[in-house]
Parts: structure tokens; C-alpha cells; sequence
């Protein structure tokens, strides 16, 4: 159930948002989460491919099969809505045996699938209440189970933890990836949030102002961003401009930082990532790439107190966490100090 | 303050009413505060009165008429209007909405009487007529109440669940949008009723003899005895009063 977009392009008429060539792809059972700021086109993406809105040029193909003119009705995606979208005159039974009674099911085979879906999500016993009976998460969840009922081709979802309260966000949040994997469902998961996306996706797409900056692994979009935009808004980071002064010597104008330069000639603009955790506090004098100065202010998490780092000369602050903070200096190890080219 | 206002407003709203009420089983009232006696005599005479009974039927013709046609109408029409607002057609729900205020209902039965009472179209007076102006009169209050609700469900919303569930247009106007609006369709035409039944104005310009509305025959009541004008207000009020209090109860028993 590998799903493909080739070359999709849409724009919203009279207007020049939308997307502008993306090519990207989602393994059978993977989970590809889509984020970007809002107005990057990542809900336009999520609406290209279970059809609700049409128009677009390129493929988006399923199992080879271009599915780009196929109605939205027949398009077989389970969806599940910011807002929830359930059918407040039907039960929490009848929401998710809805899509199985339009194939025509037997009422009896219907309701027992139905049922067996609200186990899985957690709320068998809820099968006759009404919607407006359940919280937030738990009509999520229905949401869920409904989407899943007609044994989707592919589970898109759109913002589908945004409404809810934090407290719940983080449990419903797993609960969601334990199930797609359980179904080994083929999954796009649209998200403001870049932490859940972090969390949650095998791999993650990152779009800006209707383009694909960058698609890869969690791990790979934190630790190797591949331009300034998608290191600003994946994870909390320091980015400064700098110049390379020589070969593994980087010049930011108020210090000079050992730092693996690549094969970039002396001379050449860049700037430099670091991410907060990289900061090592009061590191002992004659460390590499020490730099002087105070904490400004801080913020206690508990664990972590994440601070402000002001050095002398700098354009601004030093974003640092550690336990303890800092009081007269940061370093900063040169594997730690990742150059971007834009 | 609030509470002396509601008091007054009370006062001016109920007293009238319960005076009505006083006469309706008052034997004899001339120049007195109140009725001497009691009688039922003036709801026996009322119910004798062909005339009434006639006007009463007339008028439940013309509301039940009414409800039917703007089912019809309201329907398609707050649905269209529900997605041209949100595809940019706002003006058009607006002026739905605007319409029973901007437009007085007088001068509908003005512009009826102009080009009805002429060789073309000589139908004023007849009873398709009545129920045609009872209609429009009467639809944007339907639609208004359908709108409103339509547009609390995030009806667009559940649409495109039903949609990518394997919903077709029809099984989506059919299956999602008519069982969510039932409850406001049904407040809303108890509403339609409640106005159609205590229709004065446009029906006693629009109306002939045969075809009398009750609240128009209502008026020859009180040149007449004042018990019995009472008597027959009371039934208006009292038939007015259930379908108003009946469509409230409606809305509110929405969850």
C-alpha cells in the first residue's frame, strides 16, 4: 500500500499558495509526518491526496495506480480531523460502522467490527453512548476507530491531537503510533507541532511556503537540517553567520571555533547550528572553543534549566540547557557544531 | 434595575393577558375594572360559531400549507446558501436574513393587492394566494434556523468526513445533513406555525370573505360581545403560545 506523489503541484486560485512541485513517498505501514508553519501547504497536501479538494497536476499514486482522478468517495482513506468530525445524530457504535454500512455490510457483521475497533481504541464499553457524551480524546479515538473500519488504503491525518489538552495529547499521541503499527497502516500525519512529529513518524517531511526542504529520519532532520529553515523550526537551536577562516577554523567575528569545515575554501559564508544540548557549562579553562561571558535569563524545566548565554561581541544569546547553568563559560564541542550552506 | 425593567415589562406583557383570560369566563363587563360572574358561556358560543370554526380551519390550512412548502424550499435553500457563504456568496445568506426585517410584511401585501387585482393574475383573494404570502413571510425564519444550525455542526466539516468514508453527494445530503438538522427543521416549522397562525396584517388585506384567517375574523369578534372576543383571543393565544413554547423547547433539547 506504498503511496507515491510525483511532481504534485496545486495552487488555490487567485493566489500563489498551494505547492509547488512535491515528490514524496510513504512505505507500505510507514508513518511520514508533514510539518512546516502554517500557510506551507501541508494541509493542502493531506486534502491533494484523500481527495476533498482536486485540481492539482502531477501523480499521487497508490501501488502504481495513479489516483489523481478518482473521486473522493472511492478513494478508500481513512481520515481523521482536527475537529473530530463525528455524526453527532449517530452512536459512538454507529460513527464508526458508518463507512462499513455505505459498502453495504449486514448490520450484525458491521456492529461487530464496529465493536471490535472500540476495543482496540479503548472504549468498547462507550458503544451507545452519543458523541456529545465523550471528552475530547475519546472522540478522537472514535475518530479513529471509524477511519480504520473501512480498511484504508492509507490513514491520512490532519492535526489530529491540536485540540486536545496536553495532558491528554502525550498518551493519545502513543496510542495513536501503537495502533497505525498494530495495522501496519500506511500514514501521513500533518502537525504544527515538530516535537510530535519527532515522536511519532518514521520519517518526516518538512515543507515551507508550498516546497519540500527536506524529507529523512527524525533523527537525521534534528541532528543534519539540511538548510537554515528546516533547522529553525525543528528543535530549539543557536544559529549565528560565520565565515570559514581556514580550513577546520570558523571566524563568527567575536571568536574564532574549531569546527569540521568539509571541503569549503577558506573565505566562504555559512552558519552555524548548535542545538541547546550541546552547550557544555563552565567547561575548565583552555577547553576547545570556550566562550566567556554571563546566563542571562533562565528558565527551570526540572530536570533541565534552559538559558540565555550572552558572550561579548555576539549578535545575540546562546541558547544552553543543562542541569546546572553555566556562570562564566560555554563550550562547545567541534562534532556539536553542524554548518549550513543557505 | 434589571429586575424592576423585567418587572414592568412583565407587568405590560402578562396584564393584558390575564385580563383576557378574566373576561373570557366573566359574565357581564361594561364600565367596570372587572367582569361579574362566571360562565363558560362565551367558549360554547365560540365553538357554535361557524364562522369561527370556518376561520380556525382556514387557518391551520394556511399554516400546515405554509410548513409544507417551506420544507421544500428551506432545505435546498439553507444548503445552498451554507456553501455559497463559504465559497464567497455571503451577500446572498445575508440578505435571507435581513429580508423579514428591511422588507415591513405590508408592503408584500401592498405589491400583492397591485398585481394580483388585475385581469392577468385576478387571484387576490384566493386561497393559494394567502398560503403563497404565509410562505415567503414566513421562510427566512426557517432558513435562518436551519443556517444557524448548519453552521454550528461544521456541517462542511462532517460532509468531507462522510465523503472520505465513501459517502457520495446524495448519500452525504441524505445520510449526515437531513437526520442533523431534524430537530431544528422541526422547531423551525413550529415556528413557521406559530407566525403563520397570528398572521394579522398581510391576511386581512390579502383575504376574501370565504377564506378568513382566524386572527382576521378575530377583529369582528369585538365589535361584538366582550366576553366572547375574549373567549376566542384565548384560543389563539393559547394555540400560538404551545407551538412558540413547543419550538423553544426544541432548540434547547438540542445537545
Amino acid at each position: 500500500m506504498s503511496l507515491v506523489l510525483d511532481n504534485v503541484s496545486y495552487h488555490y486560485p487567485g493566489s500563489t499558495h498551494g505547492l509547488h512541485e512535491v515528490s514524496l513517498d510513504v512505505r507500505t505501514g510507514e508513518l511520514v509526518a508533514v510539518i512546516g508553519p502554517s500557510g506551507s501547504g501541508k494541509s493542502t497536501l493531506l486534502q491533494l491526496v484523500s481527495g476533498l479538494t482536486t485540481g492539482h497536476t502531477g501523480r499521487i499514486v497508490f501501488d502504481g495506480k495513479d489516483m489523481s482522478r478518482t473521486p473522493v468517495h472511492e478513494r478508500r482513506m481513512g481520515m481523521v480531523f482536527q475537529s473530530y468530525a463525528l455524526f453527532p445524530h449517530l452512536s459512538v457504535l454507529d460513527n464508526v460502522a458508518y463507512g462499513l454500512k455505505l459498502r453495504k455490510v449486514g448490520v450484525t457483521e458491521r456492529h461487530r467490527r464496529a465493536q471490535e475497533l472500540l476495543g482496540i481504541v479503548g472504549l468498547a464499553e462507550y458503544a451507545q453512548r452519543g458523541i456529545a457524551q465523550l471528552s475530547g480524546g475519546q472522540q478522537q479515538r472514535v475518530a479513529l476507530a471509524r477511519a480504520l473500519a473501512i480498511d484504508p488504503l492509507a490513514l491520512l491525518l490532519d492535526e489530529p491531537l491540536s485540540a486536545l489538552d496536553a495532558s491528554v495529547r502525550g498518551h493519545l499521541r502513543d496510542e495513536i503510533r501503537a495502533i497505525q503499527q498494530r495495522f501496519g497502516a500506511t500514514t501521513l500525519l500533518v502537525t504544527h507541532d515538530q516535537e510530535e512529529a519527532l515522536v511519532m513518524a518514521d520519517r518526516v517531511a518538512m515543507l515551507k511556503d508550498g516546497r519540500l526542504l527536506q524529507i529523512a529520519t527524525p533523527r537525521e532532520i534534528y541532528e543534519r537540517p539540511a538548510s537554515r529553515a528546516v533547522a529553525e523550526f525543528v528543535g530549539l537551536s543557536t544559529i549565528l553567520p560565520a565565515k570559514v577562516a581556514s580550513p577546520g577554523r570558523l571566524d563568527l567575528g567575536f571568536a574564532e571555533l574549531a569546527a569540521d569545515t568539509g571541503t569549503r575554501a577558506a573565505g566562504a559564508q555559512v552558519h552555524v547550528l548548535v542545538r541547546p544540548e550541546h552547550m557544555q557549562p563552565d567547561p575548565p579553562p583552555g577547553s576547545l572553543n570556550r566562550l566567556a561571558g554571563r546566563t542571562g535569563s533562565q528558565r527551570y524545566l526540572g530536570a533541565l534549566t534552559r538559558y540565555d548565554f550572552e558572550v561579548p561581541g555576539a549578535a545575540k544569546t546562546f541558547l544552553a540547557e543543562s542541569p546546572i547553568p553555566a556562570i562564566q563559560a560555554i563550550a562547545i564541542a567541534p562534532e556539536h557544531i553542524r554548518l549550513l550552506d543557505d | 434595575m434589571v429586575r424592576g425593567i423585567s418587572l414592568i415589562y412583565g407587568l405590560y406583557l402578562l396584564l393584558p393577558i390575564a385580563l383576557l383570560v378574566v373576561g373570557s369566563v366573566g359574565g357581564n363587563w361594561t364600565n367596570t375594572l372587572l367582569p361579574t360572574g362566571i360562565t363558560g358561556q362565551w367558549y360554547l358560543d365560540l365553538w357554535q360559531d361557524t364562522s369561527f370554526r370556518k376561520a380556525f380551519l382556514s387557518s391551520l390550512v394556511v399554516a400546515m400549507a405554509a410548513c409544507a412548502i417551506n420544507t421544500m424550499l428551506a432545505l435546498p435553500l439553507a444548503y445552498a446558501l451554507y456553501h455559497g457563504a463559504r465559497r464567497g456568496g455571503g451577500m446572498a445568506a445575508r440578505i435571507v436574513s435581513a429580508m423579514p426585517v428591511a422588507v415591513p410584511a405590508i408592503t408584500l401585501a401592498f405589491g400583492y393587492m397591485v398585481v394580483f387585482n388585475t385581469d392577468l393574475a385576478p387571484w387576490l383573494g384566493s386561497m393559494p394566494l394567502l398560503i403563497a404570502a404565509h410562505a415567503i413571510l414566513t421562510l427566512p425564519y426557517l432558513t435562518n434556523t436551519l443556517l444557524t444550525d448548519l453552521r454550528h455542526l461544521d456541517l462542511g466539516r462532517l460532509e468531507q468526513a462522510a465523503a472520505t468514508l465513501g459517502a457520495s453527494g446524495w448519500q452525504q445530503f441524505t445520510g449526515i445533513m437531513l437526520p442533523s438538522l431534524r430537530q431544528s427543521l422541526l422547531s423551525g416549522l413550529v415556528m413557521v406555525a406559530a407566525i403563520s397562525v397570528g398572521e394579522f396584517g398581510v391576511s386581512n388585506l390579502l383575504t376574501s370573505f370565504q377564506n378568513r384567517t382566524y386572527p382576521v375574523v378575530l377583529l369582528q369578534a369585538f365589535y361584538g360581545a366582550t366576553g366572547f372576543a375574549c373567549a376566542a383571543t384565548v384560543i389563539l393565544l393559547v394555540l400560538a403560545g404551545a407551538s412558540a413554547l413547543l419550538s423553544s423547547s426544541l432548540v434547547k433539547a438540542r445537545p
